[in-house]
């Protein structure tokens, strides 16, 4: 066991809100918004059940192998050859990921709230406010996330509260137009986000209550799904089809918000707020990645490689993507595939020859012949 | 020729280099392979990215890999 501490159930689902729902919510609206327009809010309800399948098989997975991470007992089942080599392949999946969050980072900071700060500093500063939060382990990580979530999760209702009066829930009609081909298109873009439950394989071995892991798990996809949905329907109700057309529909409704000419430019200070959720999330990736490397070269200590992957991570983040548009054209077509191929499709893969092997080696022992 | 960048990355390598090795124990050797590998690769990818820019990364690697399912959703 590389890390000592012990987290809570009701913790780890805290970790794993944001982890799905904080890049989530700058992206999915405007990718269902245009495969589905008004009919957006359908398409997170449908992801979110690749989201509880994702658990349950994790989970499954973890009650035959406690103690270890999906990257320790994959060696259990398919040996340790191939299973060094989808060691490496998560690795990769987590350091691109851990990439591609913190440009998504960058690309929001840098065209909502600081444009002329270069690129290194936004991306330099919260890796190291990552690191710092890795370098203290994972109840440090349980504690941030009690911490800011909270306050993460607070502006939703408020927003939706202000922006009540500016409402038109005509927008919505007619339900389901085209079928439901187009809604099971937008679903795509959700599932993948959803497939980000996977990450509770890395926090499951140090649950003080394993027990409770998989309804606290349920509970975070269903809370990431209600969000969702409820966001959608505020774009929707806002501005109807126009929602695909925006870049970040959802802040473009907050800074919509105009109050008795008082409550005016809150945009700030969402921004700040979203800040929390993607640090945590930024966290929990980075962390799996450290902590993931030190179990694949069974290290003694993961401390020590902390920093050096802060570097290439922050250098991953830089090569990924050269702007805005393309890493959307890779959200909206390629992570669909990618995501769930990694998180979802091999841990199944993992969990049927796991059964297989199980079964056969109980049909290999010797019956028990009682002697008495 | 960038020489400004090269020293600064050059610096930065340096300096995470030393503060992790000074944590680990004298038997550690493992770790101690392994932590320099890693800082090599990144000064690597740091000097590769500073002269070379637009350099095909990760990316077009997933994305050429995945992008005959990608065409299911145009």
């Amino acid at each position: 066991m590389h890390d000592k501490g012990r987290i809570t159930a009701y913790q780890m689902a805290l970790m794993i809100y944001p982890t799905i729902y904080a890049t989530a919510v700058l992206m999915v609206p405007e990718i269902t918004g245009q495969y589905v327009g008004r009919d957006s809010w359908a398409a997170p309800i449908l992801g979110s059940l690749n989201g509880f399948f994702t658990a349950y098989v994790l989970y499954k997975l973890h009650k035959m192998y406690p103690n270890e991470s999906l990257i320790q007992y994959s060696k259990h089942i398919i040996g340790p050859f191939l299973s060094k080599i989808l060691g490496l392949s998560y690795l990769f999946f987590f350091l691109f990921m851990c990439g591609f969050i913190l440009k998504e980072y960058y690309f929001f900071i840098g065209i909502s709230l600081l444009p002329k700060t270069p690129m290194i500093a936004i991306i330099g500063s919260v890796v190291i406010m990552a690191s710092l939060a890795i370098t203290g382990g994972v109840e440090v990580l349980g504690r941030a996330s009690q911490l800011f979530i909270p306050i993460f999760i607070l502006p939703i209702p408020i927003f939706t509260i202000m922006l009540l009066k500016d409402f038109d829930p005509k927008n919505v009609l007619p339900i389901l137009e085209h079928g439901l081909l187009p809604v099971l298109q937008g679903a795509a873009a959700p599932q993948a986000w959803f497939s980000e439950v996977f990450l509770i394989s890395m926090f499951l071995p140090f649950l003080k209550d394993p027990e409770k892991g998989l309804k606290w798990s349920f509970i975070s996809v269903f809370a990431v799904m209600l969000s969702l949905v409820s966001l959608n329907l505020l774009t929707i109700f806002l501005f109807g089809e126009m929602t695909a057309s925006y870049t970040f529909p959802v802040f473009k409704a907050v800074r919509f918000i105009s109050l008795s000419d008082f409550f005016e430019h809150l945009e700030a200070g969402i921004i700040t707020i979203w800040i929390l959720g993607a640090y945590i999330k930024i966290t929990v990736f980075y962390y799996a990645l450290v902590l993931g490397n030190a179990q694949w070269l069974n290290l003694s200590d993961f401390k020590p490689i902390v920093l050096p992957f802060g570097l290439l991570i922050s250098l991953f983040a830089i090569w990924e993507f050269a702007n805005l548009q393309e890493q959307f054209e890779f959200s909206k077509f390629i992570f669909p595939f990618y995501v769930p191929f990694m998180l979802t499709v091999l841990p199944t893969i993992l969990l049927i020859i796991a059964k297989i092997r199980t079964r056969n080696t109980m049909k290999k022992e010797p019956p028990r012949i009682s002697n008495y | 020729m960038k020489i400004f960048e090269l020293i600064g990355i050059s610096i930065l390598v340096f300096l995470i280099l030393l503060l992790e090795w000074r944590k680990l124990y004298p038997n550690q050797k493992k770790e101690k392979i392994i932590l320099v590998t890693l800082t090599g690769i990144s000064l690597l990818v740091a000097i590769l990215l500073l002269y070379f820019p637009e350099i095909p990364g990760p990316t077009q690697m997933i994305s050429s890999l995945f992008f005959p399912l990608g065409r299911m959703l145009k």
